[in-house]
């Protein structure tokens, strides 16, 4: 042979679209010029993942724009075959036609996984979205959605994500409810949103946003849960409901393995009647994260203790203390600690991390009830914002005189 | 259950071979639990319960060479055992993906065809590596590629080829040059049908001569209708007289219309639909017009110089221009020219 053979151009085609995924999109779709043999390898990729960065840069935003336009437009021309995964993100794109045009094209080329994160604006997601029934995961940001009356959900859909989305309560429960096979699900941004949800493969909960209710009818099969809840400032609506909103939402979770609650979580299921005992034991629950507590409030450090104590395998516990006070309350000093919980153990528990400790009563007592109940404890670490020195030091000394069950734990105190 | 199926699944006192042989003819014997880390030997030591002697050697497909099986080999060494941390793994393979490309596009159809899917993506990440960011040239070089595509195709794929001026050019170019071909095509197929034709020339002819236009009939071939035109109206030497005359002769038969018969026909001939050069038609017309023009002349020369010769004596030149009287003398001349 004259020549150096070519290496690459006749390796199998799966090969080489393995290859060409793990490029960018603008490089795998470059390789175009390079031999007349590889002028078409790349248009039978199934994913493809759009941003900015698939143009060139320039500091005059309409020329971007219109750029990326041309580009998205021109390879779904030269596209051949079924379209697997689209991803569009960028801030630059906002409310276009073409926007509509692509989805149309899409739809009609099988699509099973879209992403679609636009820039602020108010792009209304068209009709044929709707008609992609092959849909496995749906995810939008910025966009409004509308469905049409006959629409009856994505029956093969397993993920899907919405932020800051512009639609009607109605149409998000029907359309979770039109997805039986969903198991991820976020909702993000809402305005009070009440939210009844009923997903019986669900498996992962991520939600955020300004909700007045959460029901989880019927998700059985939950196994982390995610809440950062934000609330109105009145809160009389919700001492409405003399429902336990801890059992509400709650309630019908047996295989919860972990959960987080940010900002008004904690606050928001501590609201209602305590009926004393939780209907169910958290036997898979090991990690759980509650952010801004507010160990003023009994009522919330009494959900703290519920799920500390109805959580057998709880192996990691985090809670940060909040200053935050929707309702200044007078510091109740209560023996619930010891009257309740006398003889509890918490077989599992191995790690504790307390922030924003201020040394209240309730944190007090808390930590000191977590380290005469964990036979397995290994650390402690314990943060605080106190500013004034000598009440730190005084809140060290108090930690330090609690009797711990675990000969290995350790009472580790961070400075902020 | 085969015996080599027993042997595999006995307490190993002993290690167990398997044997292999690669594409280029060598066999070898490699420890069993390392050679069933690739799949495709895992199922033919299964299905087919090859590989446990010398004789019945497991055949490797046809891209694994020795030396490739070697590497794989090693691989497979390190990765089969289930003690290392993904740590371990991770830094081995970065030092394993430092070979030179050539060896590395071998390994990647080498573990393909052992349906060895880890490796397979690490060498397909390796080469995905020496791929990003490069200019085509540079992977040309490295690959050793051919380029073989033209300019115009190089350009083609997302480039926007209507910014570059010069490109445009081309294609304005490129577009006069196939409407120019366009034209005279539909001038040619027009008079072969005779469609058209027909009905503008009759209904101008009835309109001059002040007959009633005979029932045109579709003639496909161009002497016959030339053979009636000529008896109605004029001797026609022009048997040899091209398509593009054919036409043309109807319309200078009737004189110093012709001005206003070439508009006509400009505007049965000229494309209606919207052209998107305005100046490429502008172009063309004129162009058309020359032709005609040209055309008449010829015409009329020919026309002279066989009066001439028909009459014998005559050499009055023929106005073209309509009047009774030559429509008459055409007329007469035609019928006793007897031509064609």
């Amino acid at each position: 042979m004259g020549e150096s053979p070519d290496l690459i151009s006749d390796l199998p085609q799966s090969i080489l679209e393995n290859i060409l995924t793990r490029l960018s999109l603008r490089d795998a779709i470059r390789t175009s010029v390079l031999s007349t043999k590889w002028r078409y390898k790349w248009s039978t990729l199934t994913d493809l993942m759009f941003d900015e960065k698939c143009v060139a840069p320039s500091t005059d935003r309409a020329v971007v724009e219109t750029n990326l336009v041309r580009f998205i437009t021109g390879v779904l021309l030269l596209h051949q075959g079924p379209i697997h995964k689209f991803h569009l993100s960028t801030s630059f794109l906002q409310c276009r036609p073409d926007i509509d045009q692509w989805l149309l094209f899409l739809s009609r080329n099988g699509i099973k996984e879209l992403v679609l994160e636009l820039g602020e604006g108010e792009f209304r997601v068209p009709s044929c979205l709707f008609s992609c029934l092959k849909l496995t995961r749906l995810e939008l940001c910025h966009c409004e959605f509308d469905p049409p009356k006959s629409f009856n959900g994505f029956s093969s859909l397993k993920s899907l994500n919405l932020h800051q989305i512009l639609v009607s309560p109605e149409a998000i429960e029907s359309l979770i409810s039109g997805c039986p096979l969903l198991e991820f699900l976020s909702l993000s941004y809402f305005d009070s949103l009440v939210l009844s949800i009923s997903a019986p493969n669900l498996m992962y909960l991520y939600l955020d946003g300004e909700f007045k209710d959460i029901f989880l009818e019927n998700t059985p099969k939950l196994v982390a849960i995610s809440v950062s809840m934000y609330m109105h400032e009145d809160v009389a609506d919700f001492e409405q409901s003399s429902d336990y909103n801890l059992v509400k939402f709650l309630g019908g979770v047996p295989l919860l393995e972990k959960l987080v609650g940010y900002i008004y979580f904690t606050k928001y299921l501590s609201i209602g009647d305590d009926p004393g005992r939780l209907p169910i034991t958290y036997i898979h629950l090991k990690t759980i994260e509650l952010y801004q507590v507010s160990f003023e409030d009994a009522n919330e450090v009494l959900v703290l203790l519920r799920l500390v104590t109805h959580s057998p395998n709880l192996k990691e516990l985090k809670v940060s203390a909040s200053p935050i006070q929707l309702f200044p309350l007078e510091e109740e000093s209560f023996d619930l600690f010891e009257r309740d919980y006398l003889d509890y153990k918490l077989p599992r528990l191995e790690t504790v991390r307390m922030t924003d400790v201020s040394g209240i009563r309730n944190e007090l007592e808390f930590i000191r009830f977590l380290m005469g109940t964990s036979p397995v404890l290994e650390a402690v670490v314990v943060t605080s914002s106190l500013s004034d020195k000598d009440a730190r030091m005084e809140m060290v000394v108090e930690l330090l005189r609690f009797p711990r069950v675990s000969p290995r734990a350790q009472l580790l105190f961070l400075q902020d | 259950m085969s015996e080599s199926d027993l042997d595999i699944m006995e307490p190993e006192t002993m290690k167990s071979y398997i044997w292999l042989q690669t594409a280029d003819g060598s066999v070898q014997q490699v420890e069993q639990e390392v050679a069933m880390f690739c799949p495709m030997i895992c199922q033919e030591i299964i299905h087919k319960g090859a590989g446990s002697s010398k004789n019945h050697a497991i055949s490797l497909p046809q891209r694994v060479n020795s030396a490739m099986f070697s590497l794989i080999l090693d691989y497979c060494r390190f990765h089969q055992v289930p003690g290392r941390s993904n740590k371990e793994r991770k830094v081995y393979d970065e030092k394993f993906m430092r070979m030179e490309t050539k060896r590395l596009c071998e390994l990647t159809s080498a573990a393909d065809s052992l349906q060895l899917k880890p490796l397979v993506d690490l060498t397909s990440s390796a080469l995905a590596r020496i791929i990003e960011g490069k200019t085509p040239e540079e992977i040309r070089d490295i690959f050793h590629l051919p380029d073989d595509l033209t300019e115009e195709e190089k350009l083609e794929p997302l480039k926007n080829t209507m910014d570059d001026p010069r490109i445009r050019l081309l294609n304005r170019l490129y577009a006069k040059k196939r409407k120019e071909l366009k034209e005279r095509e539909r001038l040619k197929n027009v008079e072969v049908e005779g469609h058209v034709d027909e009905r503008s020339v009759d209904d101008l002819l009835s309109f001059i001569n002040g007959t009633d236009p005979k029932v045109a009939k579709m003639s496909k071939g161009k002497k016959k209708y030339k053979k009636k035109k000529n008896q109605k109206i004029i001797s026609s030497n022009d048997k040899e007289s091209h398509d593009l005359h054919f036409k043309q002769q109807g319309v200078e038969e009737t004189g110093s219309r012709m001005r206003d018969l070439l508009s006509l026909e400009d505007e049965i001939f000229t494309p209606k639909a919207g052209c998107e050069d305005g100046d490429i038609d502008d172009e063309i017309d004129p162009a058309m017009k020359e032709m005609l023009d040209r055309e008449v002349e010829d015409f009329a020369r020919r026309l002279n110089s066989n009066w001439a010769q028909s009459l014998g004596q005559e050499r009055r030149p023929v106005h073209f221009s309509i009047n009774g009287n030559n429509g008459t003398t055409r007329r007469h001349i035609g019928q006793s020219s007897g031509h064609n």
